[in-house]
């Protein structure tokens, strides 16, 4: 039929873009992810530039067509080839692509004009911000403002794996967890945009005796809540994915309720439908200080204007402790780079998301296909970097074809990297902290996204006054200095 | 008459395509010889099921992936034929010429809104999420392990120059009589680049001259890599390391550090402007002129030629030389008409021609990913139409060590290409 196709690896129509752009999704970034232009076989070498072609035509402003980030490899490079490498010859640095030398692109501006006033600041658009703008639009609180300093998805909420699970080694995560995969299951029906949830199971795999042993333990917690989490052989694991290596596992817990989506979309379900209930969401304003007085933030200070404001909520994840500190408030939140990649897409053949104990591998099959898997390094240094190493695909690629040896020939098409918000004892950080008003909504380590809209309800809750769970007790700041903190230790992809 | 009658073309090997033997000449890309086969239906697109053929035949669009030897998702452009090679078209069902998921084009002539498609009732997304899984993805997974590549070498090179078009010929030249010892990387089989359509435009360095420089590259002790693919530039404490991929199977990986890189990646031809552009049959205009010098293949026996200027104009003397009727397409293209290849085009003007092959003549956007991975700032450019790198006249980038010339820093000819890689091997020497 007749479609003028801008990207032939995804599919994208020139009509595609028009609909994109006139939904507000106007920069080069935004455009890529609403549309998957530019995320195929080819990197986007073919499309970049005819898809700025008709954003130009359609009024896109300087800013707005900065090119969109490149992301290594150049080539697709087979997984086999790149485990070829050798990953201790090769450095923990900065990655790539590096920032363009000299002033840089100008950044758009603020996507709409700000309220003199706003009974609640949320600072930081991710999935956690938005959330709770919607949690608090649906209890009534609509005078709400959601600032997000770059486009929606920029942060860790559009950078993770997308895996999400209930099989946590403490009651409180797993009553999190569960109540997350509900709403994810109903996030489709209930918010009206494809979030891609399926039910494929989490498969972790045991590579020791003391990892079963951590394994045990859990599927007791979990068993309590009714959960169908079963421990397995490796033979048994082998009838869910027959791709494994048994060598590499003594045993494997599988819970087939766990499930992947689609991260993107949450943002931009809630997104919409906080709007709809009277709440701004503004990208491209960042905070950059705060007036305070009288032991309260009496306003929030932005390059588009000063917000008096009530209540302001700090769920700017990685970059909370910077926020913070515009209110003289110390977080130990450590953000530090988690790495990421995809493959080419494949016809479906995996369905659990399967997460190594020990090496810190996972990886998945993405709704369009893709692998998407991920491994923490050890080495990495904290800090807010988002580059990409060849160090990171060498130890991925080791890993994943040691453990599924078949996927050696598939090419690794783009790889990035987000940040995990690491504390202490690996908890969140809620509640009060510094200024009477200031809250905080931080500390996730990695596992943000798959709580978040458990945890948004009852942020909602606890700020509307409709009730306090216990997280609001267990997760305060100040367990840091008493010294009562608890370690969990469950923290994987 | 698809391929010239001449022994140095003629097939002799045969391939076996989802079961069927289809002639070919040893070496020569699979997407050649389908070509050749009167075969550009390769596979039917992700998302609508739509033909998808072979477009750049250079390895940067991702248009012609096909199943090899029980390996999915290959470029058909980038794997050489070998007698008895098992080709499979993917993404289709029964065939890619009869696809029975087809119809979702046609059912859905405006395009999916796949955020907003069935997302109600709870029962009915659930059905629909677990069907268009089925429906995705590309190729399936491979048929087995294959063998494990060889370890990956470390090397260090005085010089890298990344591509052996006039460009990187130039550089490497200049390098090589500066006494560098360098690796010249080239991701073709063969070097030259654009030289390679042999369109023998004004002041074009003859194609001679890439076999003089590589001699000469190796008198100085460097190395030609041939067949290479530059998969990343990545950074090593503030120096920059390349990976390269030799082709092969399987494929090997070589990692190699260089104080001075020099980047003549080229062009990338953009998607045909047109609705329907993407019918198998449509070709960027310099794969049809190097297919038919290097491959004797014609894509067809009428070709439509898109795009004014020199090189357009060059490229349709040269494919009429070759025995093809061609007509230029003066004014723009509404559409491109046909449903399993292209059967002609539609103009604004209403005018109507008929082809069985088109060439896809603008000139090309830079490929400035490489330049971009190490901070090279890219700016706009409305006339271009393209995002063009910052480089200077000696061809300098921001980035110490870093330089680019040719196609990539906008140069127009293959003879201000060829200039602006000696002033950038130049520049290199310091």
């Amino acid at each position: 039929m007749g479609k003028e196709i801008l990207c032939a690896c995804e599919d994208v129509t020139v009509e595609e873009v028009r609909r994109a752009f006139a939904l507000g999704f106007r920069d080069l970034e935004s455009v890529k992810r609403y549309t998957g232009f530019g995320t195929g076989p080819c990197q986007g070498k073919s499309c970049l530039a005819a898809t700025v072609r008709e954003l130009v035509r359609l009024g896109a402003t300087p800013a707005e067509i900065a090119p969109f980030t490149s992301r290594p490899p150049l080539h697709p490079a087979p997984l086999g080839a790149l485990a070829s490498l050798d990953p201790e010859d090769l450095p923990l640095d900065p990655g790539v692509p590096r920032p363009p030398a000299g002033a840089g692109a100008p950044r758009p501006a603020a996507s709409g004009p700000l309220p003199a006033r706003a009974e609640v600041v949320i600072v930081g658009g991710g999935i956690m911000g938005l959330g709770l703008a919607f949690e608090l639009g649906r209890r009534g609180v609509s005078d709400v403002l959601v600032l997000e300093r770059s486009y929606l998805n920029a942060g860790a909420s559009g950078r993770n794996g997308g895996g999400v699970r209930a099989q946590w080694s403490t009651p409180t995560m797993v009553r999190l967890g569960l109540r997350s995969l509900e709403i994810f299951s109903r996030f489709a029906a209930e918010m009206g945009v494809n979030v891609w949830f399926r039910r494929g199971g989490y498969l972790f795999l045991a590579p020791d005796e003391e990892h079963r042993g951590l394994l045990e333990r859990n599927l007791a917690v979990q068993r309590g809540f009714g959960m169908r989490t079963r421990l397995l052989s490796p033979g048994e694991a082998l009838r869910i994915v027959p791709e494994l290596d048994p060598t590499c596992f003594v045993a494997a817990s599988y819970n087939p309720d766990d499930g992947v989506v689609f991260p993107w979309p949450f943002l931009w379900g809630y997104a919409a439908r906080a709007e709809a209930a009277g709440a701004r969401v503004r990208t491209f304003c960042p905070v950059e200080g705060f007036d305070i007085g009288g032991g309260r933030i009496r306003a929030v200070l932005t390059p588009a204007g000063r917000v008096a404001c009530e209540t302001v909520v700090n769920a700017s994840g990685a970059w909370s402790p910077e926020v913070a500190r515009l209110a003289g408030v110390s977080l130990p939140n450590r953000p530090t780079r988690h790495e990421i990649l995809v493959t080419e897409p494949l016809k479906p053949w995996l369905d659990p998301l399967v997460s190594a104990l020990g090496t810190g591998l996972y990886f998945s099959q993405s709704q369009r296909g893709e692998i998407v898997g991920g491994m923490g390094d050890p080495a990495e240094p904290e800090g807010v970097e988002a580059g990409s190493t060849l160090r990171f695909l060498a130890r991925f690629s080791r890993a994943l074809t040691r453990l599924a040896p078949v996927t050696r020939p598939l090419r690794v098409m783009r790889q990035w990297a987000g940040a995990y918000d690491v504390t202490p004892d690996n908890g969140p950080i809620l509640g009060a902290a510094g200024p009477a008003n200031f809250l905080q909504l931080s500390g996730f380590v990695g596992h943000g996204f798959m709580m978040a809209p458990a945890v948004a309800e009852l942020y909602a809750d606890f700020l509307t006054g409709r009730g306090k769970d216990e997280i609001f007790d267990r997760f305060t700041l100040e367990r840091f200095s008493r010294g009562d903190s608890v370690r969990e230790d469950f923290i994987i992809g | 008459m698809p391929r010239l009658p001449d022994p140095r073309f003629a097939p002799d090997c045969a391939l076996l395509v989802d079961g069927r033997a289809v002639p070919a000449r040893h070496g020569e890309s699979l997407a050649v010889a389908l070509v050749a086969a009167g075969r550009p239906l390769l596979s039917r697109s992700y998302k609508y099921h739509r033909p998808r053929g072979p477009y750049c035949l250079a390895g940067n669009c991702g248009s012609c992936l096909v199943r090899v030897d029980g390996v999915p998702n290959l470029r058909a452009c980038e794997t050489p034929c070998r007698d008895g090679m098992r080709v499979e078209t993917q993404n289709a069902w029964p065939s890619a010429a009869h696809d029975a998921l087809g119809a979702i084009d046609w059912l859905a002539p405006g395009g999916l809104d796949v955020h907003h498609m069935l997302t109600r009732p709870a029962l009915v997304n659930r059905v629909m999420v677990g069907v268009s899984r089925r429906l995705a993805g590309l190729g399936r997974l491979p048929d087995s392990a294959g063998s494990e590549p060889p370890p990956a070498t470390e090397e260090r090179f005085d010089a890298l120059v990344l591509g052996a078009g006039p460009a990187g010929l130039g550089a490497a030249e200049a390098l090589a009589r500066g006494a560098r010892r360098l690796l010249l990387v080239e991701r073709a089989e063969r070097l030259g680049g654009r030289l390679r359509a042999r369109l023998d435009l004004p002041g074009d360095p003859d194609l001679s001259w890439a076999e003089e420089v590589a001699s000469a590259v190796e008198r100085a002790g460097g190395e030609v890599a041939r067949s290479t693919a530059l998969a990343g530039l990545f950074t090593d404490g503030g120096t920059p390391a390349c990976l390269l991929l030799a082709r092969g199977a399987p494929e090997r990986a070589r990692l190699v550090r260089a104080a001075h890189i020099v980047v003549c990646t080229g062009g990338v031809s953009s998607p045909p402007a047109f609705e329907s552009g993407d019918l198998p049959g449509v070709f960027a205009g310099r794969a049809l002129a190097v297919a038919l010098t290097e491959h004797g293949v014609l894509a067809g026996r009428r070709a439509a030629v898109v795009g004014e200027g020199p090189e357009a104009e060059a490229l349709a003397d040269r494919l009429r030389g070759a025995g093809m009727a061609v007509e230029s397409a003066r004014g723009e293209v509404a559409r491109a008409l046909g449903r399993l290849r292209v059967r002609g085009l539609l103009l604004r003007g209403g005018e109507r021609l008929e082809c069985d092959s088109v060439a896809e003549a603008r000139p090309p956007v830079p490929a400035a990913e490489a330049l971009r991975a190490l901070g090279v700032p890219v700016r706009w450019d409305e006339a271009a139409g393209a995002f063009l790198p910052e480089v200077d006249p000696s061809g300098r980038t921001a980035v110490p060590g870093l330089f680019a010339a040719g196609e990539v820093a906008r140069a127009a000819t293959g003879a201000e290409a060829a200039d602006g890689g000696r002033r950038a091997g130049e520049a290199a020497l310091g």
